[in-house]
């Protein structure tokens, strides 16, 4: 199988543990999601899928190789966008992809027009003959995504990509990693914007402490999901909304100016509930989850561990 | 699937394991890729022409002063040409030195925070994961580094010139002290490539490379210095002198009649011959020695290094007569000293040796993915 597989990884530093013990999978054509709290070991387990770090124990594949003892196999198909990266100042956006592009030994003729693409890709090609010093932090994290792209990688590591992005790139983000992830790429993302990663990823991996404590289905909302979560219902009237929701026995928040949060199970349960209220004759403006997938089952699993 | 085991902590860093295997691997478009980016960072960070500038007026000056030192002098009695053959071949020693010891301060800061500062900006792991091994990274940056360096010593050229054509300097000579300048600021960018690696923070490197510039250039004939009490013995050995045959008697010309004895006396000897080498591999003795002499008089300033030398190798002098010059001048002493062998085979080979330990250091260091994290190192 191509993509990432990391079985029981551990790595220590001295005596602090980063990683204690993850599994994961990242299928190839899937975005999957890395979720966790600051110093969860997170930023690690892709140094070592980067081939940067060795694991004190446990097995790692990527792309079918093992990053310990292949490195060079595994660099020809993995690109890498660390969390905290610098670019070489006084280049050029073009020069420095060019420069990556040397690296990987592409073939100059090849790598010419593989970058004009990527910095059409990202946005940069008005600004592709200025150094790079005068770009914006969100323009250097464009950029820090053409390099990871560079030698068309098979598995994309993303360390928080999105941060420092305006809202417009955010979502051309979202677009440019949906793609690959069609075109067939394994994408690994880690991020702690949750809302957003419930749009991008198709399944989300949840670390804590170091090691694997959840895996969660976005697109089909199953795995391991809590039994209920809140969904946010609005309505004209609000003490009809409580009165009703009361009558019928539904578990419910205090309602705040936002409307009441109410426990739902599943989506055939919301779509009945919302039956039920308006064929009682409560104004029901609007009805929608109060939190994302991802939010919900993130905050539900670490809650016991602050 | 195959299990990472995990050696035994010591033992993981020095042994050599799979992960090492491509380490080594070099290619002419991936030193080249490296030393590219590296002067093209330099080049427009840097302003380079300015320093140029100021690298050629600082030694034109000097040369100015060294030239109107030795050759506004009064003629000592020495005819005009072998004044001007003299003046002129010290005139070229001094200003190699003069380019050395300044070399010798520029060339290790050429690429004394190299790694480490690509370290601290973040932009070191971002090559390492590309398909570049650690030899061509390290060997590009030392290129680089070193095209600089040479950047300055092609500025210096002029001013060495000046120095052979004042005369007294056979081409060869001029050709051997060039090329041995460009190995040695070879050397010198190299060792502060080897601690950029090795020291995590730029400030440490960067001190850690003066000292070691310092070590060979101003500590090694210091410490040779320092051992000559250690290596001094007293001995019962010969000692002649004049003394008058009967004290009071007069020749006819009423001086003291005179003659020469030897007495067995005990007398503090230096054994310079047992740590002469300590200086060899000092850059300016390895030129001077490698640099090829004058066919006349040996008396400039890279000929006088290159004969002290071979004198301390010598030893002191055990023989013994009143009728003998001053050992230096002697030309028995000067003949045995043509016998020995060249000290600068020596001394090229340790400072090589130095060079290439610190290019290996600097390419283990870089090898990935690592086991080990120097303290304070991030990684990405």
């Amino acid at each position: 199988m191509t993509g990432i597989t990391v079985a029981g990884v551990r790595r220590t530093f001295g005596d602090v543990v980063a990683v204690d013990s993850m599994d994961l999978d990242v299928p190839a054509g899937r975005v999957t999601a890395l979720i966790g709290p600051n110093g969860s070991g997170k930023t690690t387990l892709l140094l070592v899928l980067a081939t940067l770090l060795v694991p004190d124990s446990g097995t790692v594949r990527v792309a079918g190789y093992d990053p310990v003892t292949q490195p060079t196999e595994v660099r020809r198909r993995t690109g890498w966008m660390p969390d905290a990266f610098g670019t070489w100042d006084t280049l050029t956006c073009r020069e420095v992809l060019a420069t990556v592009a040397d690296a990987y030994r592409l073939p100059r003729a090849a790598s010419r027009a593989r970058i004009g693409e990527l910095l059409e890709l990202v946005h940069l090609a008005d600004l592709a003959d200025r150094p790079t010093q005068v770009l914006s932090r969100g323009q250097k994290q464009r950029l820090g995504l053409a390099r990871a792209l560079v030698h068309s990688p098979e598995v994309l590591l993303l360390d928080e990509p999105a941060s420092g992005l305006d809202p417009r790139s955010r979502i051309e983000l979202r677009g440019i990693v949906r793609d690959l992830a069609r075109a067939g790429a394994a994408v690994l993302i880690s991020s702690h914007v949750l809302a957003e990663l419930d749009e991008l990823a198709d399944r989300a991996v949840i670390v804590a402490r170091g090691r694997t404590v959840a895996v969660q289905d976005v697109a089909e909302g199953e795995g391991h999901e809590p039994s209920a979560r809140p969904w946010r219902v609005r309505a004209l009237d609000g003490a009809r909304l409580i009165a009703a929701l009361d009558t019928l026995g539904r578990t419910h928040a205090d309602p705040g100016p936002d409307g009441v949060d109410v426990d739902v199970r599943s989506d055939e349960d919301a779509a009945e509930l919302l039956a039920t209220l308006v064929r009682d004759g409560v104004p029901v403006v609007s009805v929608h989850p109060a939190s994302g997938v991802l939010e919900h089952a993130y905050l539900a699993i670490t809650e016991d561990r602050r | 699937m195959t299990e990472i085991t995990q050696d035994t902590p010591a033992a993981a860093t020095a042994a050599p394991q799979g992960r090492g295997a491509g380490t080594w691997r070099l290619s002419r478009s991936g030193v080249g890729t490296v030393a590219r980016l590296e002067l093209r960072q330099r080049v427009r960070s840097t302003r380079w022409l300015i320093v140029l500038v100021v690298w050629a007026l600082v030694l034109g000056a000097l040369a100015a002063l060294i030239h109107h030192a030795l050759f506004s002098d009064p003629l000592n009695g020495l005819s005009a040409g072998d004044r001007s053959r003299q003046a002129g071949a010290t005139m070229f020693g001094l200003v190699i030195l003069l380019v050395l010891s300044l070399g010798a301060l520029i060339a290790p800061a050429l690429s004394a925070t190299s790694i480490n500062g690509d370290r601290a900006a973040g932009v070191l792991a971002t090559l390492q994961t590309t398909l570049l091994s650690p030899a061509e990274i390290v060997l590009g940056k030392l290129l680089a580094a070193w095209l600089t360096a040479l950047a300055l010593l092609a500025v210096a050229l002029p001013f060495i010139g000046w120095g052979f054509f004042t005369g007294g300097t056979p081409w060869t000579r001029l050709v051997v002290s060039v090329v041995l300048l460009a190995v040695v600021l070879l050397v010198l960018c190299a060792i502060g490539l080897g601690w950029s690696a090795v020291a995590a923070r730029t400030a440490s490197s960067a001190v850690l490379t003066y000292l070691s510039v310092a070590f060979l250039g101003l500590g090694l004939p210091m410490l040779f210095g320092l051992m000559i009490p250690v290596v001094s013995t007293t001995e019962q050995r010969p000692v002649s002198y004049m003394e008058e045959v009967t004290p009071g008697a007069v020749a006819a010309d009423g001086s003291p009649v005179m003659h020469c004895v030897t007495r067995i006396e005990p007398s503090t000897v230096s054994h310079t011959e047992r740590i002469w080498w300590i200086l060899a591999a000092n850059p300016f003795v390895v030129i001077a020695d490698a640099a090829p002499t004058p066919a006349g008089e040996r008396d400039d300033l890279l000929s006088l290094t290159r004969d002290g030398l071979r004198e301390l190798r010598l030893g002191e002098d055990r023989t013994s007569g009143c009728q003998e010059q001053n050992g230096f001048d002697d030309p028995a002493r000067r003949a045995a000293r043509d016998r020995l062998s060249a000290v600068w085979p020596y001394g090229l080979t340790a400072d090589l040796a130095v060079g290439v330990g610190f290019t290996v250091v600097a390419v283990r260091r870089l090898r990935a993915p690592s086991r080990r994290l120097p303290r304070g190192v991030r990684v990405a």
